[in-house]
């Protein structure tokens, strides 16, 4: 299967803060949701993808190309949204579309227009006095307008209330059915992707945690509950993170079936959601800090 | 690169727009075309690199199919073109007023100044940001006022003379080697604010 993006062996350090060794794939014609926690690395990932930062070491390359030599060509067939507005704002949303339109071969002013209308974007108010809402289906109108094959987006969803999350997501699924396009998108409201994302990629502080098919997580991992006395030294390397109660230990595993062998009746198994994983492996990810410095 | 050009043009509209006009105007007075002129061009292109500073426009800028090339290149171009622009106006000012074309001598001498001063202004607003370029510059007149006030007082006197000799000089190779040291200035600034955004981290 292609890959749209690719990182390879990625490092990029700041002062405090390190993204390490990380290879992320994103296949085309799925959409990818990226999780992790805040600080974490996922709004430096994303600009690692967008040549917003160049990595210190490692390949970063978008269809097959690499930003060195080819920069222009990947730019123009990426549709982007930042969490945060990146449009002008002392001038109107006509003034801002002619600004944009130039930069793009494949412009389509049809499906510009049909964005404007379906969101109902006024187009000679000052980008300004928009919402937040309005500045967010301002980027996506862009992002969609010049037939990009590769849409990024930075926590799109944060913010929003939930009717227009709902609609933004069904446009999203609309905009997957040709099968060409391919979404890559970071969020902390994981609900958002059990509806869309083919593909979950998860990083925790700055490593690469796992990218699998969602289906495939439910039947992976799970989360187990089960009376406290069954936990021992070897028990517990079975699972990513515990928590104890007074009425037992709740945990999550990794490998569902070797629990279900080991353990057998004395323990309930059940379907972890996506933040129980993100929680879970943060508690883990702690408790080894802790019991080695 | 046109295109962000055209944007930059687009960007100051109500800026050209009030100050333009008012420059013309100003050839119904008798004051100084050259001060004049200067302050114009610099204002406009400050008035213009500064609107690009915010993250949030590196951000998009730099997300858009252009290079951090074609960005830095655009603003030295635009800025030739905002410059024009106030010495087109200036030119046409004078011509209505007086019905006479400025000496050519002081359209080049404003162009030299304002070149001048965008070479060492820009890779400083790229470094750093064109705001302390207010306190930089408060700073050089603080120094300049204490070498006024206890070294040279005849200073402003001295460059006002130098710049008058300057002009009356027809000197054609004097003239020659003022503009194409200027343009190589002009050049190798572009190409240093090129090195410094190309690794700039926003």
């Amino acid at each position: 299967m292609e890959n749209v993006i690719e990182l390879n062996n990625v490092t990029k350090s700041f002062k405090g803060f390190e993204l390490k060794d990380l290879s992320i794939s994103v296949k085309k014609g799925f959409v990818t949701g990226f999780i992790g926690g805040n600080g974490v690395g996922k709004s430096t990932t994303i600009k690692l993808i967008m040549n917003l930062l160049r990595p210190d070491s490692g390949e970063v390359s978008l269809f097959g190309m690499n930003y060195r030599e080819h920069e222009k060509e990947i730019k123009q067939r990426i549709g982007f949204v930042f969490d945060n507005n990146i449009l002008y704002e002392n001038i109107t949303l006509s003034e801002m579309k002619r600004i944009i339109k130039p930069a793009y071969k494949n412009w389509d002013d049809t499906i510009f227009q049909h964005y404007v209308n379906l969101f109902e974007l006024p187009l000679k108010k000052q980008i300004k006095t928009f919402s937040k809402g309005m500045l967010m289906k301002a980027s996506l109108t862009f992002a969609l307008s010049h037939h990009a094959e590769l849409i990024i987006m930075d926590e799109p969803t944060s913010g929003l209330d939930p009717i227009f999350r709902r609609e933004l997501l069904d446009i999203l699924h609309d905009i997957m059915q040709d099968g060409e396009k391919t979404i890559f998108f970071s969020t902390h409201i994981t609900t958002d992707l059990d509806r869309i994302a083919d593909y979950i990629t998860f990083i925790h502080n700055g490593q690469h945690i796992f990218t699998k098919e969602h289906y495939k997580i439910e039947e992976d991992y799970a989360i187990v509950k089960g009376e406290t006395n069954l936990l021992d030294r070897d028990t517990e390397r079975e699972f990513i993170g515990i928590r104890r109660s007074n009425y037992g230990f709740e945990a999550l595993t990794m490998n569902r079936q070797r629990t279900q062998n080991i353990f057998g009746n004395t323990v309930i198994l059940e379907k972890p959601t996506l933040e129980d994983i993100m929680l879970y492996t943060k508690k883990g990810n702690d408790n080894y800090v802790e019991s080695y410095s | 690169m046109l295109n962000l050009i055209r944007k930059d043009i687009v960007l100051q509209k109500n800026t050209l727009l009030i100050l333009l006009p008012l420059l013309f105007l100003d050839s119904f007075l008798d004051g100084s075309r050259i001060y004049v002129g200067i302050l114009f061009s610099i204002a406009i292109v400050m008035q213009s690199f500064a609107t690009d500073e915010k993250p949030s426009v590196h951000y998009l800028m730099n997300s858009l199919p252009y290079t951090r090339k074609e960005i830095v290149s655009s603003k030295y171009a635009g800025a030739c073109v905002f410059s024009f622009l106030v010495m087109l106006t200036i030119l046409i000012g004078n011509l209505v007023v007086t019905k006479e074309l400025v000496p050519w001598e002081q359209l080049l001498f404003i162009a030299g100044v304002v070149a001048v001063f965008i070479s060492l202004a820009f890779p400083f607003s790229y470094l750093f940001k064109s705001q302390y370029l207010m306190i930089a510059s408060i700073v050089l007149f603080v120094l300049y006022m204490i070498v006024v006030s206890k070294f040279i007082p005849d200073l402003n006197d001295r460059i006002r003379e130098a710049v008058r000799t300057l002009l009356s000089l027809d000197h054609s190779l004097l003239y020659g080697g003022a503009v194409l040291s200027v343009i190589l200035l002009y050049i190798f600034s572009w190409m240093l604010s090129v090195r410094i955004y190309s690794r700039k981290v926003f």
